[in-house]
């Protein structure tokens, strides 16, 4: 759960491409125009939510994401290999009493350090991606974006969630990663409801499945939102009603509104949309507020 | 034996309709590889049947027993990840934030910390309809080490894989772990680029991890004709990565629901087929060109 006085509302999806950014961005947008609101861009692998905002500023530094890697005092260093046999990430080589850090798959646990008897390890930051802010017409967004390269993208989830968390929103639209693992765990972790965004085909039934089972395993109350409704015919209404999963919002597949979402552009002349947003992001706030819906 | 990786960046490019349809042309003579371990489709487009399962492991996790337990707070100290929990005095790991460094256990001083194994999810092997086999696995929604999950799919698909097999990796989305794992080592990436702001962005990305990984790469343009500017920055982008181009895919509702119709993309009549059997063909060219080579 998330501190009193503020909500956070998590898209997820399962399978990519469903519409997580698209759903998440006009979220957003709804929310605030009632209260100060942040998108929180989570998804730091892809990160594309400050694309919907052709006219956003930047609003203070960029802020380096960094973890504590170690690095090798060679004078005090005894070739025991200790902090080789302590390293479980496969970060330390000891060979014949010389001693290698890949510092790239290092997770900085701190175990080596702690392993080490002669104090000939010390830890230096190592930069694993960023946290940046940016303003549009008064809606905050927050960007994780971890560096090309680097397999450390929870380190910089958590980041952006402790940012997010700091500046004291009503409301927090997280725009998660796609998935069920680690990234996606990490990016639903504390909020107050899951918006589940599906498309109506059998790849999206399928892992519509697997988030749902991760929700349910958090324990954080969930709603789908048919998205490209029309487009197939995988019948996504139907595993919602035999998952006990409350279907909170529909929005039905238009070309022109692919072709929007291609450019990433809001639906901003779009009546249709913006009353079932609103209504999305009402049942949404409601779930989150009464602990409603999938359990 | 030859690896061919499709990958995207951006998620629903179109990479598993795409690795399906390579798949389906080399027909029994290829291995497919679903490395999108915790959103596997691949088995829904090729029609998998016959699936044995093997349990997978990720290695240990931690617990703390409550009753050896002092509360004295060193493994809270000691952890980096917050995954230790205070709850009413006493002690827990988070297992969902808990990154199994292990270095709770080695600070307790009342050895109160074990570690367990616990099943993460499953490991399969499939045959399809298409004639080829299926390596795919299912991670536990919520568990971690996808990459270790893909390296192990990779592995089983190699052992199944003959000398002169093509195994075909269907990786995915992001540049993280999973993808550098379903990357690693393989001959050619094909990189699916959706001509949209954000798949040309998230391809980009991948384009660059490519490059730092010293793969040879070519793209294939999915999604075309919805807007023509995204549709130029897609092949601006490759041209400047020095990426050649398999073929463009146009835009097309009738693509949709190939899994429902248990067809691939390589078997379609429709608006896009002619287009999508020659970017497929230029694929065929470039596996045959790595043939040789061997």
């Amino acid at each position: 759960m998330s501190d009193a006085g503020t909500t956070v509302i998590a898209v997820a999806s399962g399978k990519g491409g469903t519409g997580k950014t698209t759903v998440a961005a006009h979220l957003a947008i709804a929310g605030a125009r009632g209260r100060p609101t942040m998108l929180v861009d989570l998804d730091v692998e892809a990160p594309d939510a400050s694309g919907y905002f052709k006219g956003a500023g930047r609003s203070g530094d960029a802020s380096e994401v960094s973890v504590l890697v170690p690095r090798l005092v060679e004078a005090r260093c005894t070739g025991c290999g200790l902090c080789a046999k302590a390293c479980r990430f496969g970060a330390i080589l000891a060979i014949g009493g010389v001693i290698t850090i890949d510092p790239k798959v290092c997770k900085g646990c701190g175990a080596c350090v702690n392993a080490c008897p002669a104090a000939a390890l010390e830890e230096i930051p190592m930069t694993v991606g960023q946290t940046s802010s940016f303003d549009a017409d008064g809606l905050a967004i927050l960007e994780g974006r971890m560096a090309i390269g680097d397999i450390r993208s929870t380190v910089v989830i958590e980041a952006a969630k402790k940012r997010a968390a700091e500046s004291g929103a009503a409301l927090q639209i997280r725009d998660c990663p796609p998935g069920v693992s680690c990234p996606a765990t990490h990016a639903i972790e504390g909020a107050d409801y899951v918006v589940l965004v599906a498309e109506p085909t059998e790849f999206s039934i399928h892992d519509l499945g697997a988030a749902v089972r991760l929700a349910r395993g958090r324990g954080v109350p969930a709603g789908v939102v048919i998205n490209k409704d029309g487009f197939g015919d995988a019948d996504i209404a139907g595993f919602c009603e035999r998952e006990g999963i409350p279907v909170i919002g529909r929005i039905a597949f238009k070309r022109e509104r692919a072709a929007s979402g291609a450019a990433a552009e809001p639906w901003s002349d779009d009546a249709a949309i913006s009353g079932e947003i609103d209504a999305i992001l009402a049942l949404a706030a409601d779930g989150a507020r009464t602990d409603g819906g999938l359990r | 034996m030859i690896t061919v990786s499709v990958a995207s960046g951006k998620g629903g490019a179109g990479k598993t309709s795409l690795s399906a349809a390579i798949a389906e042309r080399l027909g029994a003579a290829c291995v497919f590889a679903d490395c999108d371990v915790d959103a596997a489709n691949g088995a829904i487009a090729l029609g998998a049947a016959g699936t044995k399962s093997e349990p997978y492991f990720a290695g240990p996790g931690f617990e703390i027993d409550p009753a050896a337990c002092t509360s004295c707070g060193a493994c809270q100290a000691a952890c980096r990840f917050g995954a230790i929990e205070r709850t009413n005095g006493s002690f827990r790991v988070a297992p969902e934030l808990c990154e199994r460094c292990g270095a709770c256990l080695s600070r307790c001083p009342a050895k109160a910390i074990r570690s367990y194994e616990k099943q993460a999810g499953e490991l399969l092997v499939s045959d399809s309809r298409l004639g080829m086999r299926i390596v795919h696995a299912e991670l536990e929604p919520g568990e971690d080490t996808s990459g270790k999950l893909v390296a192990l799919v990779r592995r089983r698909a190699a052992e199944l894989a003959g000398d002169d097999a093509v195994i075909v990796v269907d990786a995915p989305p992001g540049i993280g772990c999973p993808v550098i794992a379903s990357i690693t080592g393989c001959d050619l990436v094909v990189v699916v680029v959706e001509a949209s702001a954000s798949g040309v962005r998230d391809a980009a990305r991948l384009v660059e991890l490519v490059g730092s990984m010293r793969r040879r790469a070519m793209a294939i343009v999915n999604k075309s004709g919805l807007n023509q500017a995204m549709d130029d920055a897609a092949r601006t982008m490759l041209k400047e990565a020095g990426i050649p181009v398999a073929g463009e895919i146009p835009f097309d509702p009738a693509l949709r629901s190939v899994e429902e119709s248990n067809r691939t993309w390589a078997s379609l009549d429709c608006k896009a087929a002619t287009r999508i059997r020659s970017a497929l063909g230029a694929v065929d060219g470039a596996i045959g060109a790595l043939k040789e080579k061997r």
